[in-house]
């Protein structure tokens, strides 16, 4: 066998993924009307999308009963919450935009 | 946001469509995989844009569940020890691996395993040999060697900074061991006196940032001089191994250990050339200027290595004057500089930011980072700046600006949270504030940073700053 015909072993340079447990989505709700939403707007910018969405959720689906909250500052750690703990309890399903 | 859905909380999200594979690996990565997204427009005007896909938006919130989304399949995490075995050649057919990338135009082919480039197969026998580079076991899982404050953004993807707590790498939060970097340094061609500096820089992050890569690292101590950088010319150019196989290696890491696929996991945008580890220059600094080892309170006999972050669409930008012009200037006040200065005729020193200074926060706030070659950092000291602390107060100084210019740039739309927080000089609601209050684009002398380093013509480089708040030098020595 020739130094060309050599058999190796090579190590394994992609990094170790931690188990993850992956969960369900959560389930539906059965209708809107009268749905607790929250809608989360995200800090910063695509106000252009925003302001508009805001505006016409109400008025497109007034049986929901809506919740409009403003998230902390961009890349913040509270910036990343959509909820706060009172708006977990009291919110039945959520939208928020836009995420980067 | 995946804690909402685990909450019972149905949710649906506005992402963009050009993210839609970045979302969904995030969303896996946390748990909840295909989280439900609708997708805006990047160009549709909002109320046209909104009303195209409103009635989508509500419908996911009570559109039922997909089997797949009540039972999400399972995801194989499994990383074998060797992952090739065959002939030499086999190998380099093996590590030139590319997959086509759906989400890039013209289904653009990525190397699985590499920059693009051939690599050094990483045999048993090379591995072993690279790591005789360190006292640490193969199987050490690279963990904070001291308290690191990483920052709320990294810390968010799971990086905690704490002192013995893993490292995981971005954008898919891996983790890795000694043997691990090794690997990598093998094939970016290090050598195993480098093994030190490239556990430093695995502790840093592995040039991953955010997971949008692009770090870039500056060895401060001695250390630079045992493997034999190169402080001069062409610093940041080809031609020195330690140099340019120690920066390679950190973009291997972000390939390997953080598993960056553009437009997969990675929502960046241009990328970054940079991916040099270049020394700063001790012998070159002028008295009383601390080194960066010093900044960060090492001592002057350790090394540390600098993180310095150049990703996502940042990069060098230049003095903007000619070598010779700044050599009449200094000399003799000759020239534009001296005239636009008021000191025509005069000779040096004098300080040469003066000449660009107002034009470096005309668009964006935050400190700078001034990469200076010995002849310029020894300019500014004679001129009157004893310390780099001078410079960086001089700088801060210089970055006020009134609120009604303020105003008028685009970022602190995001960072003022729509101008609804407190402006932190005066205490006061931004709202409230006069248009002539003076605001700073920089909110801390230290976010200014300067790295004495190169050789040659007089043309300094400079890039975004640091956060005051974070400490991104780690040690070396303790990867000995």
């Amino acid at each position: 066998m020739g130094e060309n015909d050599k058999m190796y072993r090579f190590l394994n340079p992609v990094g170790i993924q931690e188990p993850v447990e992956l969960h369900p989505l959560a389930p539906r709700l059965k209708t809107l009307d009268g749905a607790r939403i929250t809608m989360s707007v995200g800090a910063g910018g695509e106000q252009g999308i925003l302001i508009p969405l805001v505006k016409m959720l109400p008025e497109k689906y007034p049986q929901v009963k809506w919740n409009i909250s403003y998230a902390a500052a961009h890349a913040t750690k509270a910036g990343s919450l959509a909820l706060t703990e009172e708006e977990v309890k009291t919110t039945d399903a959520l939208i928020r935009g836009v995420v980067w | 946001m995946s804690s909402i859905e685990k909450a019972g909380i149905p949710s649906v999200f506005i992402i963009f469509e050009d993210q839609d594979e970045c979302w969904r690996q995030a969303c896996r990565l946390n748990g909840v995989p295909d989280m439900r997204r609708v997708w805006g427009s990047r160009h549709v005007p909002g109320p046209e844009d909104v009303e195209s896909w409103i009635d989508d938006l509500l419908d996911e919130l009570v559109r039922p569940l997909t089997e797949e989304e009540k039972n999400p399949p399972e995801w194989d995490i499994s990383n074998p020890r060797y992952i090739f075995e065959g002939t030499l050649l086999e190998a380099q057919e093996f590590f030139k691996q590319a997959e086509h990338i759906p989400q890039l135009y013209n289904n653009a082919p990525i190397c699985k395993y590499t920059d693009g480039l051939p690599v050094v197969a990483p045999t048993e026998e090379l591995v072993e040999r690279m790591l005789k580079g360190t006292s640490h076991k193969p199987d050490e899982i690279i963990t904070y060697h001291a308290d690191h404050r990483a920052g709320d953004r990294i810390e968010q993807m799971g990086s905690s900074g704490k002192k013995g707590e893993p490292v995981y790498f971005m954008p898919m939060r891996r983790k890795a061991t000694v043997e691990k970097i090794a690997t990598i340094g093998v094939m970016a061609g290090c050598e195993p006196e480098h093994m030190p500096l490239l556990l430093a820089i695995a502790e840093a992050g592995g040039g991953c940032g955010d997971g949008r890569g692009g770090d870039m690292f500056v060895v401060s101590g001695p250390y630079a001089r045992e493997i034999d950088m190169n402080f001069d010319t062409n610093v940041l150019g080809p031609g020195n191994q330690a140099n340019r196989a120690i920066g390679r290696a950190a973009e291997l890491m972000w390939r390997n250990l953080g598993g960056n696929i553009p437009n997969v996991t990675n929502c960046g945008v241009w990328g970054s050339g940079l991916f040099n580890c270049i020394p700063e220059n001790d012998d070159a600094l002028p008295p009383g200027w601390a080194s960066l080892r010093e900044e960060y309170d090492f001592g002057k006999d350790e090394s540390c290595v600098y993180n310095l972050r150049i990703h996502h669409c940042r990069t060098l930008q230049r003095t903007e004057f000619m070598p010779g012009g700044y050599r009449e200037f200094q000399k003799s006040g000759h020239g534009g500089i001296g005239r636009r200065l008021g000191v025509k005729g005069i000779p040096g020193p004098h300080n040469w930011m003066e000449y660009f200074v107002d034009s470096l926060w005309k668009n964006w706030e935050g400190g700078k980072t001034f990469f200076m070659l010995p002849e310029m950092a020894r300019d500014l000291q004679l001129y009157g700046f004893k310390t780099k602390d001078e410079v960086y107060e001089w700088l801060y100084k210089k970055s006020f600006m009134t609120l009604k210019e303020y105003r008028t740039h685009q970022r602190p739309d995001v960072t003022t949270n729509a101008w609804k927080g407190i402006e932190p000089t005066s205490g006061k609601p931004w709202k409230e504030l006069d248009e002539d209050y003076m605001v700073p684009a920089v909110a801390d002398p230290f976010e200014n940073c300067i790295i004495v380093t190169g050789g040659g013509e007089e043309v300094g480089l400079w890039t975004d700053g640091r956060s005051a708040r974070s400490n991104p030098a780690y040690s070396i020595d303790a990867w000995r």
